[in-house]
């Protein structure tokens, strides 16, 4: 049934339950039809146009398909090259930029290190950061890996791998909650963890 | 002084209480009832709602009953802790624990569990005075928890730290990359978690070592002093984890750290665990009850819930009368369970008016008023 499988479908988007899909549907199918339509034409091409930034991971947008996506930040040309931020999510770097606190760029590792959930030194894409670090000229790196123990560790391992690179080093300040989320914390919270940033 | 009282509990599904609505008393709640219709569960519920957790388990999926698979376990508390009143709840979906205070999730479950003190006095804790060392570390968690320094945080990041350089040592061996790193945090937070304990236990010792005296045959001490599992120095611990990588393996788990913490007993000079009688290890228990009572209502100006359950089954004649001259002190909220009122009610003359008692019976998970 068409029903069915559109509710199972929404239904595996994070935070959604089978009845707030089933909402969903009743009011996709109730409300004006265009609402669908227009949903439905850019949820078709979404993998082809939104694709993870070939240089640092966020979110890009391309309008040819099959050809590398830049995103707006990574071509922002008013935006600092030597100044890098290194998150663990994509989510974070939202939260980073919510708080208007940075004017360089980012690098997204996409996990973080934890052998608990399977992922060690070599899963963590550290080549990647280093010839990112190398072409921009970075000359100094934030740290912004969340001040839970596994964004710890992380940051602890990037200090040691990039040490050799003789680029600056700084790890965001823990305002934010420890143990705790960046995504959670608030844009003052965050301006605040970003400003009071220490060397390391 | 003021005191934490518990003007409401309301129970759903938890173990044999599928629902239980009380309105205790702010003085002493005496709860009878024949072995297995609910006294202990009561407690528990009750203890679940201040601080998260179970005194009796620590599997919360345990307290599911049994009889009904699917329920959810809930348990919600209206709390005056002398300065505004507050509600607190609980509730447990299979592993999930979701807790709210006034209706909101905190930011940190430390603040949740810190809220309202309250100090259980079971007949399990006897382990206190002969049992391995994981019962007197708890106790000193539980003082660390409520004198606000910060040992929920560091025992948490600590035991996460732990379990990351396990699993490492395990999938990539000894020499696996990321060791220095867990191992750095592993130090940091156990640090942390062992000047908590060495404060909680620098306050807990002189209160029991006082009410040891009050208690016991005159002329014989009792001493109590932490002893940490690991170098306190942040360099000799690293080289100790360092070292011992390969017998870590081994074992399961890292040989030293304050999961392997005690709180020394002695007696005379001499370990408590093996020189103490029978006797004397239910003053050693006591001392340390009436010592967690003491620093607790101390570190934060209040008085703790007091949860005795079936005490006097546990303590002989005179120890019973020695915590009742305790309770007709504290001047707090307190519930006692018991298979034998009767029994109380010889206990209670002289210590407390009868006035200021609440009584309840327990049947099958169902309570009333006495
Ligand atoms: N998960 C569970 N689901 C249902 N019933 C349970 C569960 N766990 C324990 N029980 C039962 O609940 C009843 C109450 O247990 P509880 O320990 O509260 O009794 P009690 O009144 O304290 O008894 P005692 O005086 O012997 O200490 C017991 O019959 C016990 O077997
Ligand atoms: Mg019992
Ligand atoms: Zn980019």
């Amino acid at each position: 049934m068409r029903t069915r499988r559109i509710v199972s479908l929404l239904a595996r988007l994070p935070g959604v339950g089978e009845k707030t899909a089933q909402r969903y549907l009743l009011f996709l199918a109730t409300a004006d039809p265009a609402i669908a339509r227009d949903l439905g034409l850019e949820l078709a091409q979404l993998s082809e146009h939104v694709r993870p930034c070939e240089r640092c991971g966020n979110l890009a947008e391309t309008e040819n398909a099959g050809v590398g996506a830049i995103c707006e930040i990574c071509s922002d040309a008013k935006r600092d090259a030597s100044l890098l931020c290194v998150v663990g999510r994509v989510h974070d770097l939202i939260a980073i930029e919510r708080s208007g606190a940075m004017r360089g760029r980012y690098f997204v590792l996409g996990r973080l290190l934890s052998p608990l959930e399977g992922v060690g030194p070599e899963d963590l894409p550290i080549g990647a950061l280093v010839d990112r670090i190398r072409e921009d000229g970075v000359t100094e790196i934030i740290l912004a890996t969340p001040p839970s123990v596994d964004g710890e560790a992380t940051a602890l391992l990037l200090k040691r791998d990039l040490a050799e690179l003789g680029v600056r080093m700084s790890r965001i300040a823990s305002g934010v909650p420890h143990g705790g989320d960046l995504e959670f914390a608030d844009p003052i919270t965050m301006g605040r963890a970003f400003f009071g940033r220490q060397n390391m | 002084m003021h005191a934490l009282v518990a003007q409401t509990l309301q129970v759903r599904a938890l173990r044999n209480l599928s629902a239980v609505d009380l309105e205790p008393g702010p003085r002493f709640n005496v709860i009878s009832g024949d072995n297995g219709h609910g006294k202990t569960s009561l407690l528990e519920a009750l203890y679940l709602v201040a601080t998260t957790r179970s005194f009796r388990t620590s599997k919360l999926g345990e307290l599911a009953p049994t009889g009904a698979p699917g329920a959810t376990t809930s348990v919600r508390a209206r709390i005056d802790d002398g300065i505004s009143v507050h509600e607190q709840s609980v509730g447990l979906l299979g592993a999930r624990r979701s807790v709210k205070f006034d209706g909101v999730r905190p930011a940190k479950l430390a603040q949740y569990a810190s809220a309202t003190p309250v100090v259980v006095f079971s007949p399990s804790e006897l382990g206190l005075s002969m049992g391995p060392g994981s019962e007197r570390r708890k106790l000193l968690d539980r003082v660390a928890l409520y004198s606000g320094l910060g040992a929920l945080e560091a025992s948490e990041s600590f035991s996460r730290a732990s379990r990351e350089r396990q699993r490492a040592l395990e999938t990539r061996g000894i020499s696996a990359r990321d060791l220095p790193q867990w191992e750095a945090l592993i130090v940091q937070h156990g640090l942390g978690l062992m000047h908590a304990r060495a404060a909680s236990a620098e306050r807990l010792a002189a209160a029991a070592t006082a009410a040891f005296e009050g208690i016991a045959a005159p002329g014989l001490s009792a001493a109590f002093v932490y002893a940490p599992s690991a170098p306190t120095g942040a360099e000799a611990y690293l080289r100790a984890l360092e070292s011992m990588r390969t017998r870590d393996l081994a074992r399961g788990s890292a040989s030293v750290g304050p999961h392997r913490d005690d709180l020394a007993v002695t007696l005379g000079q001499i370990a408590a665990r093996h020189v103490a009688s029978q006797g004397q290890h239910r003053a050693i228990v006591l001392s340390l009850k009436i010592a967690e009572i003491d620093v607790v209502s101390r570190a934060r100006q209040a008085r703790p819930i007091l949860l005795l359950d079936d005490v006097s089954s546990e303590l002989d004649r005179s120890r019973t009368s020695a915590l009742f001259a305790l309770l007709g002190e504290q001047e707090g909220q307190v519930f006692l369970t018991t298979t034998r009122p009767e029994l109380l009610d010889a206990d209670w003359r002289g210590h407390a008016s009868s006035a200021t008692r609440r009584d309840f019976v327990i049947e099958g998970g169902v309570i009333r008023a006495r």
